[in-house]
């Protein structure tokens, strides 16, 4: 099934029915009358899209087109099948996504993935703060699944984060992995302020050094096999992962200090 | 000054979020003003002496004089016929009228937002996420013997907060005033407080979350490394003499302001700052409350918890309460140029505001509820006159501490209240929308129920 925005919305537009799940087994009519929010009016999906096509049985891909700049909420809870987005989308893609694969060629707003169980979100451009992250109120974050941002993201990234793996390509903001409970994430750039703070256990990797709070302390330069196997895995994704970090060292830095101090920060050291 | 004065006496003032209510106002009854301020800080008299009642029209639409059936008309229009409408502002009004505009934000499936979001949003996000040791400033005042004030500058901001609340004023338990107490100022530059301060900290600008990170990890016995210092601009002795001092302290308190909440780290900072206090109780009794500066912003936190569940930056869009600083709160959709019209109450986000959020403000049709014309209320589509509360209005505000309390209003103003406006602009909004409004649901419910 193929979408394409043929209104920009005045105001912007909460879409979570754009997903396989919902659009399953729909001829395009039906898909058309699909709830959607236009701030604070309840439309049809068919008033801003032009739809056509069904959603294959077998893949479930759903394709949607236009500048999704001020859509929210695309992927929502998403179980299965693939969602491939040509150009930018809005803030909250692919929460509490279970599975499934979303795509997108541009950039995306705020809350990728946040709360997602399963499933993978690869966005080719940047995104925004709180990627895969716990929402305000909530203590964990992405639960499981990947998220693979080819660019960068700005603050928060992977808050609470409880397993699974975020990877960015560029640089993050402030508070990489803050809260973090388990999982990995991989910046191959920078991090930003502040990385780890309240983190209890999980692994950042970084490709540049940065200065860790005063609760973090340095352990040792060593060269973990499980970075190995995440870079294969990354640029199997298609990142571009120089040989240098894959056979590279990297220090260990552990905290935080002020709760089980079983997380690590690790920064290549060459 | 005519004979025909009266006095107020216990009267509040709203201008500071102390909200002392040991005024003592005399009024000039014929020339509507009030001519003494007794006890009232050289804020506070500023305040009560500029107030007048001037000749501004009731209400204006594209500013042109209007009367205030049609403007209350066509502010329900502009609000009903919006996509996302929102509503900003609140923190210098009472908490009736507060009450009303959540019930408008809630009717017209709206945004509502306070100027909270702009100071102490992220102290909000920060109780949600490490919840709250506090006090009464009255308990502070009786027991507290370790007063610290972080990245505030109450000597200018909040000038009794010293003498009224925290470090002067003798306690039950603190006998001697000041001389009981041990005062301690954290702040990136030295300002007209440090002088009260018995320790003064000069913190690197941008490092107050490693200084409470490490303060976090001295108080749980972990050992620091000297670098630190570099750091934060803080030596690791006097942080471990600080905590020390912390520790064994009989009541502790930490007051902290914008210059916590506001620089890099927001919501963490203050997060930071509320586990500190939090983890202080190992030891000691230990609290940690913000200095709020508007008169009724801890007001507005309040009435819009008690209606939404949420304090601030909420969208009403799918009929029911959702919380996100960030999405919903009022200077990111301006700047995002998302939403279709502005309902400011008391505030003057065009003058304080993003270059960005300005130019949506300019676009997008604004209503203005304020006792003087500004820079909003002047590229406003509807302009109300409203009468200012405390001096004119009696109604509730609370002190920064939550403590709730009646304004005793120094004479009548002309012009309606914020809540009188509001009031009417919801009932005008329940009309267009075909709705029953709240007070008659209710009887149709308790109806239902008696038959
Ligand atoms: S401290 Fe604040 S509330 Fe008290 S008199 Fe001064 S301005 Fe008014």
């Amino acid at each position: 099934m193929k979408l394409r925005l043929h209104t920009t919305p005045e105001v912007p537009l909460e879409a979570e029915v754009i997903s396989p799940d919902a659009l399953q087994g729909l001829s395009e009519s039906e898909a058309a009358l699909l709830p959607i929010y236009h701030g604070n009016r309840k439309v049809g999906l068919g008033e801003f899209f032009e739809i056509s096509g069904r959603v294959d049985e077998s893949e479930g891909v759903v394709e949607v087109e236009g500048d999704l700049s001020r859509v929210k909420l695309i992927g929502h809870s998403m179980s299965a099948g693939r969602l491939v987005i040509h150009g930018s989308v809005g803030a909250h893609l692919g929460a509490s996504m279970k599975g499934g694969e979303i795509h997108v060629s541009g950039d995306a707003a705020d809350w990728v993935g946040r709360e997602m169980s399963g499933g993978r979100i690869v966005i080719q451009g940047n995104a925004g703060h709180m990627v895969g992250s716990a929402v305000r109120g909530s203590s964990a974050g992405v639960q499981g699944g990947e998220i693979i941002i080819h660019g960068n993201a700005l603050n928060e990234v992977g808050n609470g984060m409880r397993r699974g793996l975020i990877a960015v390509g560029g640089n993050t903001h402030d508070f990489t992995g803050v809260n973090m409970l388990a999982g990995t994430i991989v910046v191959l750039g920078r991090l930003g302020m502040r990385p780890g703070a309240g983190m209890v256990r999980g692994s950042i990797v970084a490709m540049e050094r940065t200065e860790c709070l005063p609760t973090f302390t340095y352990n040792s330069t060593i060269q973990p096999d499980f970075i190995r196997f995440y870079l294969f895995h990354l640029r199997k994704l298609g990142m571009s992962i120089k040989d240098e970090f894959i056979n590279g060292q990297y220090e260990r830095w552990s905290g935080d200090s002020l709760e089980l101090n079983k997380g690590e920060i690790l920064m290549y050291a060459g | 000054m005519s004979n025909n004065t009266s006095v107020v006496k216990n009267a509040v003032c709203t201008f500071c979020g102390c909200v002392c209510d040991d005024m003592e106002l005399t009024v000039d009854l014929d020339e509507k003003r009030i001519t003494k301020a007794k006890n009232a800080c050289v804020l506070g008299r500023a305040w009560f002496y500029e107030h007048k009642i001037e000749n501004y029209p009731v209400a204006l639409i594209d500013g042109k004089e209007a009367s205030l059936e049609e403007a209350v008309d066509e502010a329900a229009r502009i609000l009903v016929n919006a996509k996302f409408p929102a509503i900003y502002g609140l923190s210098d009004t009472t908490c009736e009228a507060q009450k009303e505009a959540v019930a408008i934000a809630d009717y017209i499936n709206g945004n509502i937002d306070t100027t909270t979001s702009v100071c102490h949003g992220p102290t909000g996000m920060a109780f949600q996420g490490v919840g709250e040791s506090t006090a009464s400033l009255g308990e502070i005042k009786n027991r507290a013997d370790f007063v610290m004030y972080w990245g505030g500058n109450p000597a200018e901001a909040h000038p009794r907060h010293f003498q009224r609340y925290a470090v002067s004023p003798k306690g039950l338990h603190i006998p001697n005033g000041k001389e009981d107490r041990t005062i301690v100022m954290v702040d990136v530059r030295t300002t007209q407080s440090a002088s009260v301060a018995d320790i003064f900290l000069k913190v690197k600008p941008g490092r107050d979350f490693e200084l409470l990170w490490a303060l976090r990890a001295l108080v749980k016995g972990a050992a620091l490394d000297s670098s630190v210092e570099e750091t934060t601009g803080i030596p690791l002795d006097t942080m471990k003499d600080l905590v020390e001092r912390m520790k064994s302290c009989q009541f502790g308190v930490i007051f902290f302001g914008m210059g916590l909440t506001m620089t890099r780290g927001r919501h963490f900072n203050a997060g930071a700052l509320l586990a500190l206090a939090t983890d202080l109780n190992d030891y000691t009794h230990f609290v940690a409350l913000p200095t709020r500066g508007h008169g009724n912003v801890t007001g507005a936190d309040n009435v819009v918890s008690w209606q939404t569940g949420y304090p601030f930056g909420i969208s009403f869009n799918r009929g029911y309460p959702r919380f996100n600083p960030g999405e919903f709160t009022t200077a990111d959709v301006l700047a995002r140029g998302e939403i279709d019209a502005l309902c400011v109450i008391a505030s003057d986000p065009g003058s304080n505001f993003s270059k960005k959020a300005i130019e949506h403000l300019r676009a997008i049709p604004v209503i203005t509820l304020d006792p003087k014309p500004t820079v909003t209320s002047q590229l406003a589509r509807v302009a109300f006159t409203t009468a200012t509360y405390g001096i004119n209005v009696r109604g509730t505000v609370y002190r920064m501490d939550n403590v709730p309390l009646t304004t005793r209003p120094a004479f009548e103003s002309p012009f309606p209240s914020d809540q009188d406006v509001l009031s009417a602009i919801k009932e005008r909004v329940c009309e267009l929308r075909g709705l029953k409004h709240a007070s008659n649901r209710m009887t149709r419910q308790t109806a239902k129920v008696a038959v």
